[in-house]
């Protein structure tokens, strides 16, 4: 570990690292601009100038180029390096347009900082600016070239780190330009990082323009929730309305950065119809008189005939409670799941994780070998792709076996079979990683699990060579990741993924496994969720026995794939409750809505992400109607009240606990007790549930001696006539959360029911026809989209907020060939 | 030490390409056929090393030093890279010596090909040269046909090809890690850290080298490196060097001379001195990259040891002479190279991006009578500034602003003072010129003065 | 418009030998400003196409370049030398001098469609300054006379004049 002197203040940091960030360790900022922790250094910029005295070739040198070594001296005081960044920041301001006053970026401007550092006042170039012509970038990121400083963070993160192609660098000298070849939507889903990427303001948050400056805004760390990944994000909020999220440093995590749809799809929480009274038979109410009413009906109704609904979104306190007020009221067990086989896939799945193979996203980027199972990371959890890339980069192999079109920024072998060829696929792959020769050397159980793999892909041989090439990659990889979904596979994939992973662990015991889940607290829910509990909601609801249903921000209409039923099924039930903060369908259609907060306002919540790893955010705002909204537009609002305007709704858990209180006469409160001793004993050490800065891992440990392998042996494939109907995510569109945020609307685009050309060529239909789709309930009119790249033999369809695709009456459904017709109609 | 003697250029005129029989009939491809089966690389290496042979580019750095850093156990597939892009202002001698020799560079290349255990050669040409290249292109077919170059030279195991990649004319290509960016399609940026003889093209072990440094290879192969070093003025300057000469003088021309011979005895003997009516003011000794030198410093050596010696920022460069004379406004002169250096500047670090159109911006103020006072010593400040840009462009563009401000202060001055250019020109360029003794047009190349001494 | 096929088998045949496609790049984009008259928005697209890369990509190449023209130009490029010692024999007097002749300001292009005037540095023929290039061809040193003679030329062969490959 090399020792060093910067400005006479000794540090010992791990080798490798530049001297830079050694400063950085003791306070001291170096000036820099091109630097960046996640693209590295270029010694482009020469910002970062200091005076090596000893250890490296004496003089002026960049200390984001240079490593510290043993016993080197570096001064950043130096009046030589002090005047050579005072030229530089002079440099970089000669053709700045100054205008901090009309720029987003002002009081968060790594430029403005700089320029005071360097010393640098009065404008002494006697000559004009240059300037540039703007590009029109798309929805989410403004451009403003002139106040370009030309550091290359954009093209480095856009290009090298994530991957894509559509922005880059043109022109010569202090000519350059960044942007796209013309004016245009960005392509990358990552593209808002930019916005903090860059240190200037050139690229500004486009939906939020000009609505404040940071010191304008109630700040604070929270998480997204659009997938199950938790990215960390920081949210900003002003007059009561959510503004703008950035990217928040998890290493762990994110790294530093987020994807669009977490980026902007905050604005939910703003969304004019949000539930923001109790409400009773639709008409609103006081808070007080809807959880007495809500009350008053559950304590006339029997225990056993009440049903409680949480969901994946939920937090850990609200699912925590919700199991626990159950549970003291003697109610059934709360469910969490509406689908049997998304609960039994996420148990499995949660279940079957330990310490010893859960991986967090930053460790799967020096992964050098990743299989990726019924995932499609762009699309399901977009953050994912970037982690894989950056893997990618490193020389690791990647493998992803789906039926989907899947897309990813750099090259991998795709592997493009039917969701009941996967698991097959799956394990011919893991058994061409083993060397029979050596099957000696494993436990007797796992030789039995070897022995029981099979060793031909037989439904097509051509995928066979590729099978064996990547199972030998397999074999030598050190490091080796399983990447499981829990959208796309069948349910027993999750468990087979588990077994998998520790099958593979007894070669080499780098091997990890990383789930993805279809939510932001999936794993909690199916932590929550007791194995013994019977998994279909609909049939119990079916029965006629339940006269109560309690929704806790669970909207089942929006996700379940068969309306029809579910309207029915609800008819049976007398009294329905919901708490939620979305203007879901459910809160359209029950007696009483209680509101719930979203986790930017009031209070904290827990979320824990795929891996098990339990993160807290912290509340930006009070909560209430946006002051926008409540005044019509006009600001100030004229009117003088004693209360926040639409600010009776509190945490889901808090609700909880009210209601609670008010069925069972006790003292409110309770709920929570418990809550950290259990998690205690999923073996966390936890101090309280205070925020720990990168989260902690709530898996147990695990000890391999005790593994059971629970192999199922493969059967053969049933054969289906027809076309399997496949119901996928998109990055935009088809998640609720930012399915209500305009920003991230505008993100979308039209959904579109893909096919494999073989199969469009035999039903003779071509690119963008109109199709009717026939399914059991009703049909689905949407356009036609031939994708050479996805499994032939399936069809496509986003679960778009624009299809009424809800028509499914069983699932897998197999379509045939009369069930899709061309069609000029409207939809 | 031997007398002068021309055996690259063998004092042709421009038009005079050498044809392969005329090559081999000087004992062009003979060094190539020994080596082919009796040398061991390293020995190669050995004998360039000894031969003191330096970089002719214009960074003088040891030819045999720098094949000596490809390491013998590096992987394959290897580069050799000749550099012809030769865009530095004042600078032609490459031209000419493609144009008269192609086979010496061509052989050059399989030389190095061999010694380095490389299999492949790229030649990279700038685009103002493209009756250049078209020779380069035909001397390649010659060498192929006559079993000189591609699979199996000459019968033995070494293979070795060679590829012409014309430039689209940028100067940072000039400077090999730009070079090794354009060569791979990409934006010459020279930001690659590491050296090139471990992670070139491609990533791979590459070595370049400037077409002149090439071009002497064979000679030292067939002849010996106490051969090449006695040729020189002294033992810090071995070997001939092509040096040029243009300006207001009677011969503009390419000569080449021992390395070392004296910078008046380049300008007066060879170049046959100014024209009638014009007096010597100053001189770019090697390409607009270096600084000023006046008559004081006739005496020096003109080879890379002595030219620094001379002071800080002082550096013999291509060796091409740019002769200013006494109606040359050096603020003009000035002026406009660094207008060239600020419009090539690749963008990619901020010190050459931004403050060479600052340093621009303030000659230009005090080219028309516009300056003040405190801009000398801001020039000043800045030139030592570019010391510490990403690449050594930038430290090349503040030379002659540096010599401008050190040893012209006066003239400067007197822009400052006087608010005009004491030359006092209405048009500083005269029209019509003095006709140069010598071609009209370049494609008929008849009726001129031999540019190399016989 | 697009390249005709013999010369696109050609570019293809380059760029299946090329270590990497892109190592082509500037051939093919002199190839298709030689047919297109100048690196259209069309060039553009087809040199990205023929390559496997973005158009954005070839931008990033095409703009960085002095002989790349991104806009329209005549059938001659006339670039005039104008570093120092072309500018000290007279390049700003050729520059009027072209200008005043061919009635276009540097940058422009003869009504005609046939010249274009624009500046270029060192272009390696100091020993013939002042020099000009007309389609890479060099000319020099420069008189009122030898450039009158030499656009004259240019006019009365236009259609069969030997341009540079």
């Amino acid at each position: 570990m090399p020792n060093l002197i910067i400005d006479e203040r000794e540090i010992e940091v791990p080798k490798g690292t530049k001297v830079i960030a050694a400063a950085e360790r003791l306070g001291i900022m170096i000036p820099r601009f091109c630097y960046h922790e996640a693209l590295g250094s270029v010694g482009a910029c020469r910002l970062c100038a200091v005076k090596f005295i000893e250890g490296h070739r004496k003089g002026i040198d960049m200390s984001c180029m240079v490593e510290a070594k043993d016993d080197m001296v570096v001064s950043t005081t130096h009046p030589e390096a002090v005047a050579f960044r005072k030229f530089i920041i002079e440099c970089l301001m000669l053709n700045h347009p100054h205008d901090c006053p009309v720029c987003d970026e002002g009081g968060q401007c790594l430029l403005q900082d700089e320029t005071v550092s360097g010393g640098h006042g009065r404008r002494r170039y006697p000559e004009k600016k240059r300037t540039y012509e703007d590009q029109d970038l798309g929805p989410f990121v403004q451009h403003e070239m002139n106040r370009c400083i030309h550091c290359f963070r954009c093209r480095r993160f856009y290009q090298d780190f994530a991957g894509y192609r559509d922005l880059g660098v043109m022109q010569i000298g202090h000519r350059e330009y960044f942007g796209r070849f013309e004016s245009g939507r960005l392509e990358s889903p990552f593209s808002g990082n930019l916005i903090d990427v860059c240190p200037t303001g050139v690229y500004t948050d486009k939906p939020s323009r000009f609505k404040g400056r940071r010191w304008n805004f109630e700040r604070g760390p929270s998480l997204c929730l659009h997938c199950s990944l938790g990215c960390n994000t920081t949210g900003n909020a002003r007059y009561r309305e959510m503004v703008s999220l950035e990217a928040r440093n998890n290493k762990a995590v994110n790294g530093h950065f987020i994807c669009d749809r977490g980026r902007f799809g905050f604005d939910f929480a703003n969304h004019v119809d949000r539930p923001r009274t109790a409400r009773v038979d639709k008409k609103p109410v006081t808070w007080q008189e809807g959880v007495e009413t809500a009350a008053r009906r559950l304590r006339h109704i029997d225990g056993q005939k009440v049903l409680c609904l949480g969901s994946e979104r939920c937090s850990l306190e609200a699912q925590w409670s919700l199991k626990q007020m159950c549970r003291n009221l003697d109610w059934p067990n709360p469910h969490f799941f509406v689908e049997p086989e998304i609960q039994r896939k996420v148990t499995t799945a949660v279940g079957l994780l330990d310490e010893t193979l859960a991986i967090s996203m930053g460790e799967l980027e020096n992964s050098d070998f990743i299989l990726a199972l019924g995932v499609d990371p762009i699309n399901e959890a977009p953050m994912l792709a970037l982690a894989m890339r950056q893997a990618h980069r490193r020389g690791s192999t990647i493998a992803v076996v789906d039926p989907r079109p899947v897309s990813l920024p750099f090259s991998f072998s795709h592997l493009a079979v039917t969701p009941d060829h996967m698991d097959l696929c799956a394990q011919v792959l893991v058994q061409k990683a083993f060397d029979p020769r050596s099957a000696g050397n494993l436990s007797d159980e796992a030789a039995h699990v070897f022995a029981s793999l099979p060793n031909t892909y037989t439904p097509n041989p051509d995928l066979q060579g590729r099978l064996k090439d990547l199972g030998q990659k397999l074999g030598e990889s050190l490091k080796p990741v399983v990447v499981c979904g829990t959208d796309m596979v069948r349910p027993h994939t999750p468990g087979l993924a588990a077994h998998m992973v520790r099958f593979l662990r007894e070669k080499v015991d780098g091997a990890r496994l990383f789930h993805v889940l279809p939510g932001p607290n999936a794993f909690g829910a199916g932590m929550l969720t007791s194995p013994e509990e019977p998994g279909s909601v609909l049939e119990i609801l079916e029965t006629g026995n339940i006269e109560a249903l309690i929704l806790v921000e669970q909207d089942p209409f929006w996700s379940y794939p068969d309306r029809e039923r579910l309207e029915h099924a609800l008819k049976k039930v007398e009294f329905l409750l919901v708490l939620d903060y979305l203007p879901s369908m459910a809160v359209e259609k029950v007696q009483v809505v209680l509101p719930t907060c979203s986790h930017f306002e009031r209070s904290s919540a827990s979320f824990i992400n795929h891996e098990g790893r339990l993160q807290r955010t912290s509340p930006i705002h009070r909560g209430g109607t946006p002051i926008s909204q409540v005044s019509g537009g006009k600001h100030p609002p004229r009117t003088f009240l004693d209360h926040i305007p639409g600010g009776d709704a509190k945490a889901a858990h808090e609700v909880l606990a009210e209601l609670y209180g008010a069925v069972s006469g006790e003292k409110e409160g309770a709920l929570l007790n418990g809550l950290q001793d259990w998690l205690a004993e999923k073996d966390a050490p936890l101090k309280g549930l205070s925020h720990q800065k990168d989260g902690i891992r709530v898996v147990p440990e695990g000890v391999l001696e005790d593994v059971v392998f629970s192999w199922r042996k493969s059967e053969t494939i049933p054969q289906k006539k027809g076309l399997e109907l496949l119901l996928t995510h998109w990055t935009f569109g088809t998640e609720q959360l930012s399915a209500h945020s305009r920003p991230a609307r505008k993100g979308e685009r039209a959904p579109k029911l893909m096919m494999h050309p073989e199969d469009a060529r035999r039903l003779k239909l071509a690119d963008k026809d109109r199709i009717a789709l026939s399914l059991d309930r009703g049909e689905v009119v949407v356009e036609l989209e031939i994708a050479p790249n996805m499994a032939p033999g399936v069809i496509i369809l986003p679960r778009h907020r624009k299809l009424q695709w809800q028509k499914l009456k069983e699932w897998p459904v197999m379509v045939q060939d009369d069930g899709i017709r061309k069609t000029e109609g409207p939809k | 030490m031997a007398g002068s003697q021309s055996f690259i250029l063998h004092n042709r005129l421009e038009h005079q390409t050498m044809t392969l029989d005329e090559y081999r009939r000087t004992g062009g491809y003979q060094g190539l056929r020994e080596l082919l089966n009796h040398e061991a690389p390293e020995n190669i290496k050995k004998t360039v090393l000894d031969s003191g042979l330096q970089g002719r580019g214009g960074a003088g750095f040891p030819a045999g030093k720098k094949w000596q850093l490809l390491p013998d156990d590096a992987p394959h597939p290897r580069y050799i890279v000749a550099n012809t892009d030769e865009m530095e202002p004042g600078t032609f001698k490459d031209r000419l010596l493609l144009s008269v020799n192609p086979h010496t560079v061509i052989e050059g290349m399989i030389i190095a090909g061999y010694a380095n255990s490389a299999q492949k050669g790229y030649f990279f040409i700038r685009p103002s040269y493209q009756q250049v290249a078209l020779k380069f292109e035909k001397a390649l077919s010659e060498a192929r046909a006559g079993g000189f170059l591609g699979q199996k030279i000459l019968g033995s195991d070494f293979s070795f090809e060679i590829v012409v990649h014309r430039s689209a004319g940028r100067y940072i290509c000039g400077e090999a890690k730009g070079l090794i960016h354009a060569l791979q399609g990409e934006r010459p940026h020279p930001n690659i850290e590491g050296h090139l003889t471990e992670e070139g093209l491609w990533g791979r072990p590459t070595i370049v080298n400037n077409a002149e440094t090439l071009a002497y290879v064979p000679h030292i192969v067939r002849n010996g490196a106490q051969w090449f070093r006695d040729l020189g003025k002294h033992d810090k300057a071995p070997g001939n060097k092509i040096y040029s000469v243009c300006g207001r003088v009677r011969r503009p021309g390419v000569f080449e001379l021992p390395f070392g011979t004296s910078l008046g005895e380049i300008i007066e003997e060879h170049a046959g001195g100014m024209l009638p009516g014009y007096e010597f003011k100053a001189c770019l000794p090697g390409g607009a990259s270096t600084r000023y030198l006046t008559k004081e410093f006739f005496h020096v050596e003109m080879d890379f040891e002595s030219m620094s010696k001379i002071g800080p920022g002082h550096r013999l460069g291509t060796g091409a002479i740019m002769v200013f004379d006494h109606t040359c406004c050096l603020v003009a002169i000035t002026l406009n190279l660094i207008q060239f250096f600020a419009r090539e500047s690749c963008g990619w670090c901020t010190p050459c991006r931004e403050g060479l159109p600052y340093m621009e911006a303030l000659l230009a103020a005090i080219a028309r009578g516009e300056g003040e006072a405190d801009f000398l010593p801001r020039l000043q400040e800045m030139c030592r500034h570019m010391r510490n840009a990403y690449c050594a462009f930038a430290l090349g563009a503040a030379s002659p602003v540096q010599g401008l401000m050190e040893d012209f202060e006066d003239e400067v001055k007197a822009h400052i003072t006087h608010k005009k250019c004491p030359l006092e020109h209405d048009d500083p360029n005269q029209w019509p010129l003095q006709p140069m003794p010598g071609i009209e047009d370049l494609e008929t190349g008849n009726e001129r003065h031999p540019s190399c001494p016989i | 418009m697009m390249l005709p096929e013999d010369k696109r088998e050609q570019l293809q045949t380059q760029i299946l030998e090329s270590e990497a496609p892109r190592e082509e790049a500037i051939n093919v984009m002199f190839a298709l400003q030689k047919h297109y008259g100048y690196l259209s928005d069309e060039a553009v697209s087809e040199a990205a196409h023929m390559l496997g890369m973005t158009t954005l990509e070839i931008e990033e190449l095409a703009t960085f370049y002095d002989f790349l023209y991104r806009e329209p130009v005549g059938t001659y490029v006339i670039h005039v030398c104008d570093s120092s010692i072309c500018w000290m024999y007279g390049e700003e007097t050729v520059m009027d001098y072209l200008s005043k002749t061919l009635a276009i300001a540097p940058g422009e292009t003869t009504a005609d469609g046939l010249f274009t005037i624009l500046p270029v540095c060192c272009v390696g023929y100091c020993d013939h300054a002042p020099v000009m290039l007309i389609n890479g061809k060099p000319y020099g040193p420069l008189t009122p006379d030898a450039i009158d003679s030499i656009l004259l030329d240019i006019r009365l062969n236009h259609p069969e004049c030997e341009e540079v490959k």
